[in-house]
């Protein structure tokens, strides 16, 4: 009896929570529907969030290599501006084509 | 993306598509900057020697600064004959910059948050490095397509083209991302705390302002000089 009481407490309270999901789908949203924006909003995350860890590490290697060669050679500071810009510059851009599909998700929830 | 209050929403005609405030303000800037470059011209052309910089911080110093810092970097890429590509590319990044910079100010869309402004920026400079590598190789410019070997020549043209309309599409989705991805955080941030914390965002967002304007020339400049360079 008692379990039965908790999982009714339960499945209500999720229902609670998840009251305002439901509520911005609006008249089309059936339960299907509910379901692939879960999965689109999860794959949006996912994206950018993979994107975000693999640029970070990519533009972490950069920036360590040139402040090692900056500390080694403070001369050569200058000349390296440009290439590491450009280096980072090409990096991001590939975070940012997911960033770019990440809101192209979005647009489809 | 969903704005707040703009400025330009004031105004009668525009006042409930933002596509149009985006185009107004676009054309917002490009005016301030012609009548700010004009004045600047007349100024040099009156003094008597243009050559001596003004005394006080002016419109003049600025630009001299800028297109001094463009042309020697311009000048590191391709080669002493650089300044002949400068006024694109100086007028590229002056402009980026501005529509970049007024993102920061509360109450405008920085016109660069959208897919289309850069994407006229980037399809100029497409036009413009194939028209100059044309120019300066004639016929001979589609042997930069063609890879090293003749017989792989098929193969590479493929690859070659693909790589080269990508570029127009990277510079654009780029700048894009930069700019709409710093101006989102500022929004959320002055949003969650109105005071003090968003000064950070602030300082934050002039550096990728002035980074971003500056990877799009310089990749520009990139561009023209693998475009028009002799192998030796």
């Amino acid at each position: 009896m008692r379990k039965w009481r908790t999982a009714v407490m339960v499945i209500g309270l999720m229902l609670l929570i998840s009251s305002p999901v439901f509520a911005e789908e609006g008249a089309a949203g059936a339960a299907d529907g509910s379901m692939s924006k879960g999965l689109i909003g999860l794959g949006a995350g996912l994206a950018i969030g993979l994107a975000a860890f693999g640029g970070g590490l990519g533009q972490g290697r950069a920036a360590g290599s040139s402040l090692e060669g900056i500390a080694r050679n403070p001369g050569a500071a200058d000349k390296m501006f440009v290439p590491y810009i450009l280096g980072l510059a090409f990096i991001e851009s590939l975070v940012l084509y997911a960033f770019v599909i990440a809101f192209l998700l979005r647009t489809k929830m | 993306m969903e704005h707040g209050f703009t400025w330009f929403s004031l105004l009668p005609f525009i006042a409930d598509d933002p596509e149009r405030q985006l185009i107004f303000t676009t054309i917002f800037i490009a005016a301030v900057l012609f009548i700010i470059s004009a004045k600047v011209f007349n100024s040099i052309k009156k003094s008597p020697n243009p050559l001596i910089p003004q005394k006080k911080l002016s419109f003049q110093n600025f630009f001299e600064l800028v297109i001094q810092a463009t042309v020697n970097i311009m000048k590191d890429i391709i080669g002493h004959h650089a300044g002949k590509y400068l006024p694109l590319i100086g007028s590229l990044f002056i402009f980026i910059l501005f529509c970049n910079l007024l993102g920061l100010i509360p109450g405008f869309l920085p016109p660069t948050s959208n897919l289309y402004t850069n994407g006229a920026c980037a399809i100029i400079v497409f036009l413009y490095y194939n028209y100059q590598g044309f120019k300066e190789h004639g016929i001979k410019y589609l042997k930069h397509f063609a890879g090293p070997l003749i017989y792989l020549a098929p193969l590479m043209f493929v690859i070659e083209i693909i790589s080269h309309l990508f570029r127009p599409f990277s510079l654009m989705v780029r700048l894009y991302g930069n700019i709409s991805g710093d101006h989102a955080v500022l929004a959320i941030f002055s949003g969650l705390v109105p005071l003090v914390v968003p000064v950070i965002f602030l300082v934050l967002g002039l550096m990728v302002a002035l980074i971003q304007a500056f990877v799009f020339a310089t990749l520009s400049t990139v561009y023209i000089g693998l475009a028009v360079s002799h192998e030796h």
